[in-house]
């Protein structure tokens, strides 16, 4: 299964705010932490609901949390 | 391995064991003389509705006995929340589930077209079933592993 062209920091953001788990994340997100890791490694591109939720969780702007890849490969 | 890996083996494991055990009891009854499978279609369409009663008795049982071994196990009671990636997951696997089922139904129908006898018809329906819900819950698991 090819990667996602969407990166993200959410390992960073995690650290940053206390040491958050995955598990911690997910219960804030409502969403499972299989789904966290997915996210995480690049497996998985959330729904665009889920992306601001998790911005709004790290207070910080979602072009922080996910950066998008796509046209860095193809130009 | 997740929840939803176990659920999805035991799925499996299930529907086959469902399948193959009443698929021989119909067999042997029919070997035996009670009903003529090759001709009775009102026969067939009674095997199917007693098939779908008992698949559903059998495979509630197997998920609650499931639930139990799974807790005692891990010592998680609750079973995990259902989130946007877990209903992805269901929907690509059942489009796959519907490919192999329809790829079955138009080779069944074609065999009839090519002169197989009718009974055929509904051993390949059973037969096409089964492979589409191995489909299914294999892609799941597939998708659980390797993303979506």
């Amino acid at each position: 299964m090819a990667k996602s062209s969407i990166q993200n920091n959410i390992r960073k953001l995690r650290f940053h705010a206390g040491e958050m788990t995955q598990q911690e994340l997910a219960d804030l997100a409502r969403v499972s932490r299989q789904t966290i890791v997915a996210i995480e490694k690049g497996n998985y591109s959330p729904s665009l609901e889920l992306a601001f939720r998790m911005a709004s969780i790290f207070k910080t702007p979602l072009e922080e949390v996910f950066i998008y890849k796509g046209d860095a490969d193809s130009s | 391995m997740s929840y939803q890996e176990k659920q999805n083996i035991v799925n499996i494991f299930s529907g086959l064991l469902v399948t193959i055990i009443y698929a021989l009891m119909v067999y042997q009854r029919h070997q035996q003389g009670q009903f003529d499978l090759t001709d009775d279609f009102q026969t067939w369409g009674r095997i199917f509705l007693v098939f779908i009663g008992i698949s559903v008795a059998v495979r509630i049982v197997i998920q609650i006995i499931f639930h139990i071994i799974n807790a005692i196990a891990t010592r998680e009671e609750d079973v995990p929340l259902e989130d946007e990636r877990d209903q992805l997951i269901k929907l690509k696997a059942t489009r796959n589930s519907y490919y192999a089922f329809t790829s079955g139904f138009v080779l069944s129908v074609l065999g009839l077209a090519l002169g197989m006898p009718v009974h055929w018809i509904f051993i390949a329906f059973v037969a096409f079933g089964l492979i589409a819900e191995i489909l299914d819950n294999g892609s799941q698991i597939y998708y659980y592993r390797k993303g979506i």
